[in-house]
C-alpha cells in the first residue's frame, strides 16, 4: 500500500465497519432504517444509541489503544513478538481481577476495571523492579515472558479453587464488548489522551530501531524514551484490558499487519496500529454477533482465533 | 338485618373494587431494593430458567427467554404449559437487541448474571432482578413468590406454592427418608458434588434425606475426586452427566471405585442434569421427587 494513502484508507475501513456494525446484528437494521436517526418515527433507539453505538465507539478505542502500546512494546524490545501480553500486563490485570472476582463474588461488577487497572500497574512496577534501572531488550522481554506465565499460573490455580466462580471470571478473561456501553466510554476517554502524548515518541523510536548505540550517539536518552514507552503502552492496554478484558493477539498482530501495510517508520506506523488494531476488533465484535445469532461470541475468542495461526506464521517465518 | 346483611354486601363489593384497581400495582423488594410496577405485564423476558418455572406455575408464557439458544434446556412440562418463545441468547451473554426487539414490559433477571447489565436492560424495561444462580431450595421458593407478586398473580402463585408444599410431602412420604444421598454433576473433567446448600441438596433434605458432609466451609458446590467421594462415600449416589463420558465413567475402571458403598449396594443412579442442576424450580423439584420415587420403587 503507498504510505501516504495508507492512513485515509484504512480511516475509512474504519467507518465502513461502523457503519456494518449498525447495520448488522441479531435484528438486522437496513441503512434506510439507520437513516431515520433522530426523527420522531425512529424505532431502534436503544439497539443504536446504547447497543450498537457505544459498542463501535468502544471497539474503536479500545482496539487501537491496544495495538498502539503493541506498537510502542516492539519499538523498545525490538523483538517482533513483543507485545503487553507478553510483558505480563495483561495476565497482571487479569490475575487481579479474577482474585476479586473469587474472592468477593457478591460484589459490584463495576469495580472490575478499576482492579484490572490496579493489576496492570502492578505488574508494571514488579517487572520494572525486576529488570533494573538499565533494562537491556532480552532482560526485559525474558523477565517479561517469565512473570505472564508466572500470573497465568496463578489464574488457573486461583480459577481451580473456586469452579463454581469461573462463569464470571472466565467470561472477563476471553476479553468481550459485550454488556458495555457508554459508562466505560467514559472510563476511557481520558487515557485517549496519551495517544497524541505516544506520537512525540516517533523520533527517537525510528532512531532507536537502527540500534541502541547510534541512538545513543545520535543524542537519544536511550532509558528515557525506553521507560515513557513503555509506560505509555502500560497505560493504555492497562486501560484498555481493564474495561473489555484482555483481548488476546490483538497487540501483537495489529503493529505487525500495520508494518506490513504501511513500513516501520513510527509516524505512520504508530497511528496505523492504533487504526489497524480498531478494524480487528470491530471486526472481531462484528463477527461474533452476527455468526451465530442470538448467540454472542465473545470478541476475544474472534481474535484468538484469527490472531494463533498468525502468531505460528510468523514464528516459522521469524525462523 | 335485611339492610345490615345488603350493607356488608355492599361493603364486601367496595372493598373488593378497591383491592381489585390496586392489584394490578405491586411492589417488591428485590435484589437492588425496591421494585414498583403499576400495571399487568404482557411481554415478559426472561434471563434465567428458574424465573421460566416461576411464570409458568401461574400459567404465564414469557415472550423471550435466555434458552442458551437450546428449546431443550427448558423442562417439557414447562414447555407444554408455556408455548412458545423467542430466544435472547445466552444466560451469561443474553442479546440486549433482541430483547429490545420483542420490546418487553418486563424483564426478570439474574443478580449473579446480570448485574453488569441492569441498567441497560432497565433502559429496554422496567427490570426485576433477582437471586437465581447458586440459589437454594428455599430461595428459590421465595423469589418465586416475587416473581408472582410482581406480575399480579400473588395469590395463585400462592396456592400453587401451597400444592406443591403438599406435593413434594407426598413424595417424602413415599421415600424411605433418613439414607445418605448424594447428587453431582459430571463433566469430562470435573465431578461436582452438590452439597446440603446446593438446589439438589435442597430438595433431597425436604425429601427426607440426609445431605452428606462434603465441604467444611458449607459450600454449596465441592469439586471431587474419587478418593474424597469414597471418604464422603455416601448410601446412594446420583449422578448427572453434562458430558459422556464423563470422568465418574472413567472411574468405572478404577479399583477405588468398587469399594464406594453405593456402588457395593449397586445405589448408583443417573439422572437428567439439566433437570437437577439447571432448571430449579417448583416444577424440577416435583421431578426431581418423581425420579426419586421411581428410583426408591425400582430397588
Amino acid at each position: 500500500m503507498r504510505a501516504t494513502l495508507g492512513l485515509p484508507v484504512l480511516l475509512l475501513l474504519v467507518a465502513l465497519l461502523i457503519v456494518a456494525s449498525f447495520m448488522l446484528g441479531a435484528v438486522p437494521i437496513p441503512l434506510a432504517e439507520i437513516l431515520k436517526i433522530g426523527q420522531a418515527d425512529f424505532a431502534h433507539s436503544f439497539t443504536l444509541y446504547q447497543y450498537r453505538l457505544p459498542r463501535a465507539v468502544l471497539a474503536v478505542l479500545v482496539g487501537g489503544m491496544m495495538a498502539l502500546a503493541g506498537a510502542l512494546v516492539q519499538g523498545v524490545i525490538r523483538n517482533p513478538l513483543a507485545s503487553p501480553d507478553v510483558l505480563g500486563i495483561s495476565n497482571g490485570a487479569g490475575l487481579l481481577a479474577v482474585c476479586f472476582i473469587t474472592l468477593f463474588p457478591q460484589s459490584s461488577a463495576g469495580a472490575i476495571p478499576l482492579v484490572a487497572l490496579l493489576g496492570s500497574a502492578m505488574a508494571a512496577l514488579l517487572l520494572w523492579l525486576l529488570v533494573g534501572r538499565y533494562p537491556s531488550e532480552t532482560r526485559l522481554a525474558l523477565t517479561g515472558v517469565a512473570l505472564a506465565a508466572f500470573f497465568a499460573a496463578c489464574i488457573d490455580f486461583v480459577m481451580l479453587l473456586n469452579p463454581q466462580e469461573i462463569n464470571t471470571a472466565l467470561l472477563w478473561l476471553t476479553g468481550s464488548l459485550w454488556g458495555r456501553n457508554w459508562v466505560q466510554v467514559q472510563l476511557l476517554l481520558p487515557w485517549l489522551l496519551l495517544v497524541p502524548v505516544a506520537l512525540l515518541l516517533v523520533k527517537p523510536l525510528n532512531l532507536l530501531a537502527l540500534d541502541e548505540q547510534n541512538a545513543r550517539s545520535m543524542g537519544v536518552n536511550v532509558p528515557l524514551v525506553r521507560f515513557a514507552a513503555l509506560a505509555l503502552a502500560v497505560c493504555l492496554s492497562g486501560a484498555g484490558v481493564a474495561v473489555c478484558g484482555p483481548v488476546g493477539f490483538l497487540g501483537l498482530i495489529a503493529p505487525h499487519v500495520t508494518r506490513r501495510l504501511l513500513g516501520s517508520r513510527h509516524q505512520l506506523l504508530l497511528p496505523g496500529s492504533f487504526l489497524v488494531g480498531a478494524i480487528l476488533l470491530l471486526f472481531a465484535d462484528l463477527v461474533g454477533r452476527v455468526i451465530d445469532p442470538p448467540i454472542e461470541i465473545p470478541a476475544g475468542i474472534v481474535t484468538a482465533i484469527l490472531g494463533a495461526p498468525y502468531f505460528l506464521w510468523l514464528l516459522f517465518r521469524i525462523k | 338485618m335485611f339492610l345490615f346483611l345488603n350493607f356488608r354486601k355492599i361493603l364486601t363489593i367496595v372493598v373488593l373494587a378497591v383491592i381489585a384497581s390496586y392489584s394490578a400495582a405491586a411492589t417488591v423488594q428485590d435484589s437492588k431494593g425496591e421494585f414498583t410496577i403499576d400495571y399487568e405485564p404482557q411481554r415478559i423476558v426472561v434471563l434465567e430458567f428458574s424465573f421460566v418455572d416461576a411464570l409458568a406455575a401461574v400459567g404465564i408464557s414469557p415472550v423471550g427467554i435466555a434458552d442458551d439458544k437450546d428449546k431443550d434446556r427448558i423442562l417439557p412440562q414447562v414447555r407444554d404449559i408455556i408455548g412458545d418463545w423467542t430466544s435472547v441468547g445466552t444466560r451469561s451473554q443474553p442479546s440486549l437487541e433482541v430483547i429490545a426487539s420483542l420490546n418487553p414490559d418486563l424483564i426478570i433477571a439474574d443478580i449473579s448474571r446480570h448485574e453488569a447489565v441492569y441498567e441497560d436492560l432497565q433502559k429496554i424495561a422496567p427490570t426485576l432482578i433477582l437471586p437465581s444462580r447458586r440459589e437454594t431450595y428455599e430461595e428459590n421458593l421465595q423469589a418465586a413468590v416475587v416473581v408472582g407478586t410482581a406480575i399480579g398473580k400473588q395469590e395463585e402463585l400462592e396456592a400453587r406454592l401451597a400444592q406443591h408444599r403438599q406435593k413434594m410431602n407426598e413424595y417424602a412420604a413415599q421415600l424411605p427418608g433418613h439414607a445418605r444421598v448424594q447428587f453431582g454433576v459430571a463433566r469430562d473433567d470435573l465431578l461436582s458434588l452438590h452439597s446440603e446448600n446446593a438446589y439438589a441438596g435442597g430438595v433431597l433434605k425436604t425429601l427426607g434425606f440426609e445431605n452428606p458432609k462434603v465441604s467444611e466451609e458449607g459450600a454449596a458446590y465441592v469439586s471431587t475426586g474419587l478418593e474424597q467421594l469414597l471418604a464422603i462415600n455416601a448410601d446412594y449416589l446420583i449422578f448427572g452427566y453434562y458430558s459422556n463420558p464423563s470422568i465418574v465413567h472413567k472411574w468405572h475402571a478404577e479399583p477405588l471405585w468398587s469399594l464406594l458403598k453405593a456402588v457395593q449396594d449397586d445405589h448408583v443412579y443417573e439422572v437428567n442434569a439439566n433437570t437437577w442442576s439447571r432448571a430449579r424450580g417448583m416444577m424440577a423439584a416435583e421431578t426431581m421427587a418423581q425420579d426419586l420415587v421411581r428410583i426408591f420403587a425400582e430397588h
